[in-house]
């Protein structure tokens, strides 16, 4: 290791204009190159300001006060113009759409040398060099837009990587993408992350592809402090149970042992470190010779999958749907049965969402085709029908309509000429129920984003409909989130509320979701109990799932949880 | 203007008004643009129509949309605005003209249709001109030449390039909207009144994302160096070179001899 680091970061606090507290507080750190540094945490904890200040964007694009010092590559990065910063530091965003800025992959790519005055003959050279790399150069003279989100991610690297930066902070490179884009930028940064000369800087959910390139992890706490710090594996493997309850993720395979040794499998000793890696998952099995010496006991899956027979409350007989001249969904016969759990998965573009509207009326399905609860969507008019099926948009804000939280849920009792004494007390009763209480006069905009999802769930369930929709409830939402969402589902399945939600996250489908309905390129593939669509493979299981003998899959799933109990959802505020 | 990046390098040396410079383009019919909005005859607009016609169809790669845009959007435009025009026409000002249309107790004058047809080919005129720089120059090439000829600073030329990516992502945005605040039963009856009341909803989320993105934009474009030096290195040259120089010259002069060859403003 050089004797110079790259970044160091000394007794850095940063308070947000106009926040109380601040968001990161006496954090000081040294990185070299060569370092991988996975940063952790749960939300709100700082990661991103940690990286914004990192890059110089915090105080330089950002206001902010700052007390300490961030030093890269020598310059201090309060004083030194963004300039000079940019050749030595540059950032990976969340949002593909958010970062690219020109009309052609080529010119994206030249963008930063471009506005740092390199020579034409240069320019072209390194973005020739950095598209390669990032297998786009091919694709140079497309439009952006074409690419998909993994591909707008890896031109971002790409353009990253011109600048021939050092260090490469990546704040939540994947969070946007579908599990294919994920895939792809991984790839992408197991090819860049060996190198001698640079340092990455990863802030990342997904704990399982990171850790196969972090050579450390640094943790920080919900007030920002530094918790700790150290080789990744190790703070991983030593401090899991203090992550966990910071409330930042722990990889999968991890998760996956907690839950079995809650469960009563012997996993190694309680004191023995939890597995990180599936591989490592899958090896503690074979050392204690698990599937001899356990007895299989049968999980809640399957006896829920046998359980209910009863008329299906949403029935589906060859829906059609057609957006201009391609036809989105064809052919689609689906039942879904009352009180079940039923994830729609499939690839991007498969038609999901589009099928899940239908249902909910919010894209008109031709007559006759499709019934639920008793009634038409294609007929009823959005009053009737949400007192039958809700639908939760991915993004809240979208469906507010209201100045306050209280009208917000009020509105679809008003429609329905619901009288005001019951209008006060069923809104009130929701408010309680989701923890906004408080938060009643607030605009809805001017909430958290946990609370806006939990307003968004409440306003599609204040008209008590016995079907609730989700499109993607849990896309880019960070693990004390998920669960709060999760043990709703939990909750609102026990009264009897039938639910479906559209999802890429695999671990979800096979812990909490009782069905599972497959499409793909507008048909369904396959539909049926999760536990039967598991065993014969047609659900991608995820690698820490795939570790664990089939015999004893069926405890990883939903009521066989060991986390996230809460009594209610107020209980956990985000 | 679905992707206005669109390169236009590939159109064939034959269409010849996109291989010359976006100003030159624009210098040579934005005073005949100006002056046409003070005519108010039918010959001069109808001359200009030629001649911005004759540059079109010897200059511009010629799509089906082009044909679409000149042969039938263009006169059915004129077509309408002019009768319309005709219809709104004070009648007592045209009493004196001959009556064109008789229906009942109404008349339609000669004048009322000639001052109608004066505005619509005086607008469809104004708008043929603009195509000339509208239908063969991409944005990025509008800023590049304003940044080398005008010497506007780059930053302007460039964010407005930026915002212009926002325009599909808002499209998609407010139909996303729509759909959620039908489905929550807002639609509140029919008519304009209730339309523009929907239409408020949709602003504070659309602002809401708008706004958000644009920060994020914003500090994508920071941390890539923008604006940090004065000057940016580019990539492709705008020339203005003699040709560019003819071009100019020669619409200037047409349009001089047009204006006095028709000398709309006669006492």
């Amino acid at each position: 290791m050089p004797a110079v680091p790259l970044l160091r970061v000394r007794d850095l606090t940063i308070t947000h204009r106009g926040a109380g507290d601040p968001a990161v507080r006496d954090v000081s750190f040294e990185v070299h190159a060569g370092e991988v540094v996975l940063l952790l945490g749960p939300s709100g904890s700082g990661k991103s300001t940690l990286a914004l200040a990192l890059s110089g964007l915090i105080p330089h694009s950002l206001d902010a006060t700052v007390s300490g010092s961030v030093t890269v590559c020598g310059h201090d990065a309060a004083t030194t113009p963004v300039a000079t910063l940019s050749s030595a530091v540059s950032t990976v965003f969340q949002d593909p759409d958010a970062q690219i800025v020109t009309g052609s992959v080529l010119d994206d790519a030249a963008f930063a040398l471009e506005n740092l005055r390199f020579p034409v003959a240069e320019v072209l050279s390194r973005a020739e060099a950095a598209l390669r790399r990032m297998g786009l150069w091919e694709r140079r003279a497309e439009n952006p837009d074409r690419l998909s989100g993994g591909g707008k991610q890896r031109l971002a690297i790409a353009s990253a990587l011109a600048t021939g930066s050092p260090v490469l902070i990546l704040d939540e490179p994947t969070a946007n993408l579908d599990p294919q884009g994920t895939a792809d930028v991984h790839a992408a940064l197991a090819d860049i992350a060996g190198s001698e000369e640079r340092a990455l800087i990863l802030v990342e959910h997904d704990l399982d592809a990171a850790l196969e390139i972090a050579t450390r992890a640094i943790v920080l706490d919900a007030s920002g402090r530094v918790a700790f710090d150290g080789p990744a594996r190790r703070i991983l493997r030593e401090h899991a149970e203090e992550i966990l309850a910071l409330g930042a993720w722990l990889p999968s395979a991890a998760l996956a042992a907690r839950r079995l040794r809650a469960a009563g499998i012997p996993i190694g000793a309680s004191d023995t470190p939890l597995p990180l890696t599936a591989a490592e998952l899958r090896e503690s099995f074979s050392r204690f010779e698990a599937r001899k010496t356990l007895d299989p006991s049968p999980g809640s899956g399957h006896a829920r999958a046998s359980k209910a027979e009863a008329e299906p409350i949403v029935s589906v007989r060859g829906l059609e749907v057609r957006r201009g001249r391609t036809s989105v969904l064809r052919g689609v016969d689906l039942d879904i049965e009352a009180a079940s759990v039923t994830a729609i998965i499939g690839p991007n573009g498969a038609g999901k969402t589009t099928l899940v509207q239908a249902l909910a009326g919010v894209v008109a399905p031709p007559r006759g085709l499709v019934s639920v609860d008793g009634i038409d969507p294609a007929v009823a008019s959005p009053r009737a029908l949400a007192a039958h099926i809700g639908f939760v948009f991915q993004n809240p804000e979208h469906q507010f309509i209201a100045h306050t939280v209280f009208e917000e849920l009020a509105h679809g009792l008003r429609l329905r000429r619901t009288p005001p004494a019951e209008i006060d007390e069923r809104v009130g009763a929701m408010l309680e129920r989701f923890g906004l209480s408080g938060k009643a006069e607030v605009h809805p905009f001017l909430l958290s984003g946990g609370e806006k999802r939990r307003l968004s769930v409440g306003t599609a369930l204040i008209t008590r409909p016995r079907i609730l929709v989700l499109d993607e409830p849990t896309f880019g939402q960070d693990r004390a989130r998920t669960q709060e969402l999760l043990a709703l589902f939990r909750e609102l399945r026990a009264e009897g509320t039938t639910i479906v939600l559209v999802t890429h996250d695999m671990d979800l489908v096979i812990r909490h979701a009782s069905h599972t309905v497959l499409v793909e390129d507008g048909r369904i593939v396959a539909a049926g109990a999760t536990s039967a669509l598991v065993r014969d493979a047609l659900i991608p299981l995820p690698a820490a799932s795939l570790a664990v003998p089939p015999e004893l899959r069926a405890l990883l799933g939903d009521d066989a949880a060991t986390e996230g109990r809460h009594g209610t959802i107020a209980g956990s505020g985000s | 203007m679905s992707d206005p990046y669109a390169e236009q390098t590939a159109a064939p040396a034959r269409a010849w008004l996109h291989h010359l410079n976006p100003l030159a383009k624009l210098g040579a019919v934005l005073p005949a643009m100006v002056l046409l909005v003070f005519v108010r005859d039918l010959a001069t607009p109808i001359a200009f129509l030629v001649l911005a016609y004759a540059v079109l169809l010897t200059g511009a790669r010629l799509t089906a949309r082009i044909w679409a845009v000149l042969l039938l959007a263009i006169p059915a435009g004129v077509v309408i605005l002019g009768l319309s025009m005709a219809l709104w026409t004070d009648p007592a000002q045209v009493a004196s003209t001959p009556t064109a249309l008789r229906i009942g107790t109404w008349e339609l004058h000669a004048g009322a249709l000639e001052s109608g047809f004066a505005t619509g080919l005086r607008l469809g005129a104004i708008l043929a001109l603009s195509l000339i720089s509208g239908l063969t120059t991409t944005g990025p090439d509008v800023v590049r030449a304003g940044v080398q000829q005008l010497r506007i600073p780059y930053r302007f030329g460039y964010t407005a390039l930026a915002a212009y990516r926002f325009v599909p992502r808002f499209g998609y945005e407010l139909s996303v909207i729509r759909a959620a605040h039908r489905v929550r039963g807002t639609h509140g009856g029919r008519g304009p009144f209730a339309r523009i009341a929907r239409g408020w909803g949709y602003i504070v989320p659309l602002l809401a994302s708008a706004i958000r993105h644009a920060e994020r934009v914003a500090l994508a474009m920071d941390s890539r160096a923008f604006g940090a030096h004065p000057t940016r290195t580019e990539r492709h040259d705008v020339p203005f070179r003699p040709r560019d120089v003819v071009f100019l010259l020669l619409m200037l002069a047409a349009s001089a001899a047009l204006l006095t060859l028709f000398f709309p403003w006669r006492p």
